[in-house]
């Protein structure tokens, strides 16, 4: 194989279009050649790169719960508990009127038991389930507190300034924002969800409330993706000695110097 | 007027703001391994059954492969289907990973493409989206934040996303039909218009650049 035909053929592989035989005989020539893996390395890290130019999507908030409940209930099995039937004998003492009458009442008691059984066995599921969730809880909270140790040991927490946006707008009111400000580091970080996709002439201006200024600091524009969130990383025009308070405005594309107090989306501190 | 988050957003707003927040507050706090150190190092404590390498895992590659998934199927339901057979193959699977076969990055972008085109290629869509790979214009022209902000950081997924923008529009399109569309070669070239040789001169030339192009950057 020539050396271009290789790449061609490492390309084709790494996108995923080789036809299975033509994989078969790749993989063959790879096992084979290490300069040829090497390639095939280097390959896949621009297609990640490739692939990962899509717009970023986040998955479902409760998604990761759902599965981290399936990968409990999968590694945990759950012991059904076994109710012994009911044995009876039936006298065949009686007419057979009255016998007729004990099977019908024999079958109904079966039946009754068997719906029993049904649901004994739907809680105990919906139990187990519950259990995984309140685990995966546990494990995130976990996570979370040994997140907020290792910070307060660092001592990062004393210079982060938290803010929680809430919506100034009645036909979006469930627009909010989080913004944390590193007053040592002059940078921040801003999440907004439930903000409505503006106009191509219009843009979000994220400010920093500071007392040591009389008009509030500009922390840059943003847009909203079609879900209505945004994620960006910002700072301040001028040196931030104590943001108090963090604001959003509508202001026409690129931004103003100062804000537009009717046009406020959001507000918080 | 003030608008106040009702108490049933809670939850759902603590775990969309946790992520970034999180990230901000304890980057550069550590001299942290490679990503590739800590992957490889979550995916063999997955293999030992730990859940909590399992949730970090989760946290630091879902993004990514869920805007895969979103991208090939065009349906957020499927993705999230997807997403979870993935995660449930990497639960199932971790200790089968070889990092031989390249970065675990790679594997799980290669177990998330590949689980969408099968979705794909088992339903009925094939021919509605042929022709939709047919219509459709260059896929990645979107100004938003791409998902390479979740492998690389915001300033390096942007500078990424600059450098691709300078690869010729036609072997961005090949490229972009072979990985997101399940296409087969023959197909691409037909929806090109163009004779197959062409095609995979047109995919190699562009993966060449590609690699150029991003070169330091990953």
């Amino acid at each position: 194989m020539s050396e271009e035909n290789l790449v061609e053929q490492a390309s084709l592989y790494v996108l995923g279009v080789l036809t299975p035989e033509e994989v078969i005989v790749f993989e063959s020539a790879m096992s084979r050649d290490a300069e040829l893996r090497h390639l095939v390395d280097s390959l896949r890290n621009s297609r990640d790169a490739f692939a990962g130019s899509v717009p970023l999507v986040e998955p479902p908030p409760l998604l990761k719960q759902k599965i981290m409940a399936r990968i409990d209930a999968e590694r945990k099995v759950v012991a059904f508990p076994f109710q012994a039937g009911i044995s009876k004998r039936l006298y065949n003492v009686m007419p057979w009127a009255l016998a007729a009458c004990l099977a019908l009442l024999f079958g109904v008691s079966i039946s009754y038991q068997k719906t029993l059984r049904n649901q004994n066995h739907e809680m105990v599921q919906q139990l187990s389930e519950l259990n995984q969730m309140a685990i995966s809880l546990r494990a995130e909270s976990q996570g979370l507190k040994q997140a907020v140790e290792t910070l307060q040991q660092t001592n990062r927490l004393e210079n982060v300034r938290v803010g929680v946006l809430g919506s100034q707008l009645a036909d979006a009111p469930k627009a909010v924002a989080v913004s944390l400000w590193d007053e040592k580091r002059q940078q921040g970080v801003f999440v907004a969800q439930n903000l409505k996709p503006l106009p191509a002439d219009r843009d979000y201006q994220l400010w920093v409330i500071d007392p040591k200024y009389a008009t509030p600091v500009s922390a840059g524009v943003f847009q909203v993706n079609e879900q209505g969130s945004a994620h960006v990383s910002f700072k301040a025009n001028k040196p931030i000695e104590s943001a108090t308070k963090f604001a959003v405005t509508v202001e026409p594309k690129g931004g103003l110097p100062t804000p537009t107090l009717k046009n406020l989306v959001l507000i918080g501190g | 007027m003030y608008y106040p988050i009702t108490s049933g957003d809670h939850w759902r707003l603590l775990d969309f703001f946790r992520r970034p927040c999180i990230t901000f507050l304890t980057e550069g706090m550590s001299a942290p391994a490679s990503d590739l150190e800590r992957d490889v190092e979550l995916l063999r404590r997955i293999g030992d059954g730990d859940r909590l390498a399992f949730g970090r895992f989760y946290d630091h590659h879902s993004g990514l492969l869920f805007s895969i998934a979103v991208k090939i199927l065009n349906d957020a339901g499927e993705a999230e289907d997807v997403l979870q057979e993935v995660f449930m193959q990497i639960w199932d699977k971790a200790d089968s990973y070889n990092p031989v076969l390249g970065k675990p990055t790679s594997w799980l972008v290669t177990l998330a493409r590949n689980r969408a085109i099968d979705r794909i290629r088992a339903s009925q869509r094939r021919s509605r989206l042929l022709e939709q790979a047919a219509e459709e214009a260059s896929v990645i022209t979107d100004d938003s934040p791409s998902a390479n902000e979740t492998m690389y950081g915001k300033e390096n997924a942007e500078r990424i996303q600059s450098l691709m923008s300078e690869l010729p529009a036609d072997q961005k399109r090949a490229i972009e039909l072979a990985f997101f569309s399940g296409l087969t070669q023959e197909e691409i070239s037909k929806t090109l218009r163009e004779p197959l040789g062409t095609v995979k001169a047109r995919i190699r030339r562009g993966m060449l650049k590609l690699r150029e192009k991003l070169e330091g950057f990953i």
